[in-house]
């Protein structure tokens, strides 16, 4: 039987939790095209083959020392030998850094046709159709692939994490990795800062609608101040340098879940939503009512938070 | 160093959007120049300061979008190519790297690609391996730092999760994708918008750049459709003039929340 095939992810020998999520993914796309699902693990031993064979029965694992770090020349390698020599007919791939460093390569590879960023996969007559995040939330767009084999990456968050379950087979499938053209040197820590807002109860985020730092220093880091809280912020605004990179809340910042997360001039994108959809009570101010964010918020306030935000200080007191 | 920079024209996300058979409704519609393909013009024009050589830009879209080529020179890219041709916008990612790569080979001993980490319209993140894979050359996406180390070696950090970094070397030619916050682009100045005028922009159709499979048939994936999307969760919209409505919100969260 044709097989649907994850490739896991790790980093320092540390499994990622979006491999749980890709467990699912398989199972529920091999159900729909009546395939089976599997996992192929790349690493330098197969302790991490072993642990994947928890979530998924059946694992193949290609061990090298070159695997030891993920590196796309390698990894892509590895996924051609065992796409080839196992009747593969589509491979998922989580949308991480990782995952999109590696997905369009894999799809060169092969051949094949890709849909990334995929947040649902339904099966009609015997065709996947895939949905998709685009235009920064705001639209979705359906596709479908035409080739005979398939590359897709499913976001964060877009299936449960699969549980432990039985004890899968692994499968050593062996792969001459050659040439690996990026070199690599190091890991390196960007974000240590002073101050550490994953601890905070309360949080006043603010967003590129707050339009520059003085604007931002000025509502949001008084209104934080005011309800004992941190500040904190989107990307652009510490692209910018609003505000200090420790402050940064999303999928390549902080992840937070204060009581309170107040998000103002925020979207709501996908990588933001990363790091704050856990906090107990989200408000989201935002002139743009359709603005994502409103869908993951408690209470929603549709204005200008030039306006709001003051509104609120007053409120206070 | 012979540098392209690929620079998309998307949409102003903050513009309102309408669906009219199933595409986006353009009379409604601000654009601008991908966020992130700012980041790596900057980029671009820095690495030529320090060390020589030229930027030439590389986009497909309407003609309208010659604009932002454009505005890449105002910034002080050099010149360009700019792909218009309606069976290359219809066709999916596979079909406008295509289209990207030959537009890139016709320069001719190019040493460095840089991309945007995504396009916000589509948001795929596939353009830098696919140009790369075409190239035949090593390739690195979500890149935070870019340096040279030596004649044909870059160093740079790729951005992980959670502020994490891996640092690499990679050898030139190679594709690299431009994560934003590398640098801070430039904003253009009057002389450079006059000179960005006359600056040299070929413009060029499939054919002219020997490209055969375009539109849906070169195409590996197929469009079904686009729509808004229905959240089951929607917020409790707080009604009202702006300082009722901040009212009745911090009421709300002392005394239905009680998170303050
Ligand atoms: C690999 C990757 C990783 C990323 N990691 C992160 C991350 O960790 N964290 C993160 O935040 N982003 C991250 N991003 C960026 C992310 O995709 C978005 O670009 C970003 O989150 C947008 O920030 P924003 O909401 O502040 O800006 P925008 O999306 O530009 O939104 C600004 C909002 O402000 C509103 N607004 C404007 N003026 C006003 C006003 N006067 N009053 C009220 N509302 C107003 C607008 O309606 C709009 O909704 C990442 C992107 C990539 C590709
Ligand atoms: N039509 C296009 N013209 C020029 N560059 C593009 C085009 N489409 C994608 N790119 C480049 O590829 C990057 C990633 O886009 P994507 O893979 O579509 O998310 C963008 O930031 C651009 O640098």
């Amino acid at each position: 039987m044709a097989r649907i095939l994850i490739i896991a992810e790790q980093r320092n020998g540390k499994l990622s939790e979006a491999t749980l999520e890709l467990c699912k993914a398989a199972k529920a796309v091999a159900e729909g095209l009546g395939a089976t699902p599997a996992a192929a693990v790349f690493y330098k031993d197969d302790s991490i083959a072993k642990e994947v064979a928890k979530y998924i029965p059946e694992v193949f694992s290609v061990v090298d020392a070159k695997l030891e770090n993920y590196s796309a020349d390698g990894f892509a390698q590895a996924a051609k030998a065992v796409v080839e020599s196992q009747d593969v007919k589509g491979v998922l791939i989580a949308h991480t850094y990782d995952g999109i460093d590696l997905a369009a390569k894999v799809a060169m590879v092969l051949g094949a046709g890709i849909v990334s960023n995929c947040n649902k996969v339904a099966a009609t007559g015997g065709q996947l159709v895939f949905t998709r995040n685009t235009y920064n939330g705001k639209i979705q767009e359906e596709r479908t692939i035409k080739t005979d084999k398939f590359v897709a990456t499913f976001e964060k968050g877009a299936f449960d994490k699969e549980a432990a379950g039985g004890a899968g087979a692994v499968t050593a499938v062996s792969a001459s990795i050659g040439d690996i053209r990026t070199k690599f040197k190091g890991f390196v820590e960007t974000q240590a800062g002073s101050v550490d807002i994953s601890q905070a109860k309360i949080i006043v985020a603010g967003g590129r609608g707050t339009k520059e730092k003085d604007k931002y220093n000025d509502v949001i880091v008084n209104l934080a101040k005011k309800l004992g809280g941190e500040y904190a912020a989107s990307r652009p605004v510490v692209d910018a340098g609003w505000t200090d990179a420790a402050r940064q809340v999303g999928q390549s910042g902080k992840t937070v879940t204060p009581l309170l997360y107040l998000a103002a001039g925020i979207s709501g994108s996908i990588q933001h939503v990363a790091g704050m959809k856990g906090s107990q009570c989200i408000v989201a101010v935002n002139k743009d009512p359709e603005a994502p964010i409103f869908n993951i918020a408690t209470y929603g306030i549709v204005g200008d938070l030039f306006e709001v935000i003051p509104g609120i200080m007053e409120a206070l007191g | 160093m012979k540098i392209v920079v690929c620079v998309k024209e998307v949409p102003d996300m903050e513009s309102k959007f309408k669906l009219v058979d199933n595409k986006v409704d353009e009379s409604q519609i601000a654009f601008k120049m991908n966020d992130f393909d700012q980041y790596a013009v900057e980029a671009a024009l820095q690495l030529k300061e320090k060390h020589g050589g030229e930027v030439i830009i590389v986009s497909s879209g309407p003609e309208r979008s010659q604009k932002q080529v454009r505005q890449a020179f105002a910034m002080g890219a050099d010149w360009g190519i700019q792909v218009t041709d309606p069976a290359v916008d219809s066709g999916d990612t596979f079909v406008i790297a295509s289209a990207l790569y030959n537009a890139i080979k016709s320069v001719g001993d190019v040493d460095l690609v840089l991309t945007g980490v995504q396009a916000e319209d589509d948001q795929s993140g596939v353009t830098c391996p696919m140009i790369a894979d075409f190239m035949g050359v090593p390739h690195c996406t979500n890149v935070v730092k870019l340096e040279a180390a030596g004649d044909k070696e870059l160093a740079i950090n790729r951005e992980l999760e959670g502020g994490l970094n891996e640092q690499l070397g990679i050898s030139l030619p190679c594709v690299l994708s431009v994560q934003s916050g590398i640098n801070q682009p430039r904003y253009p100045t009057l002389p450079g918008i006059m000179k960005a005028k006359k600056k040299r922009l070929d413009v060029k159709k499939a054919a002219d750049l020997g490209l055969t499979a375009v539109g849906t048939e070169g195409s590996k994936t197929s469009f079904i459709k686009r729509f808004f999307p229905v959240s089951e969760h929607k917020a409790e919209i707080i009604e009202g003039d702006p300082k009722s409505a901040a009212k009745k919100l911090v009421d709300k969260l002392k005394n239905e929340a009680k998170v303050i």
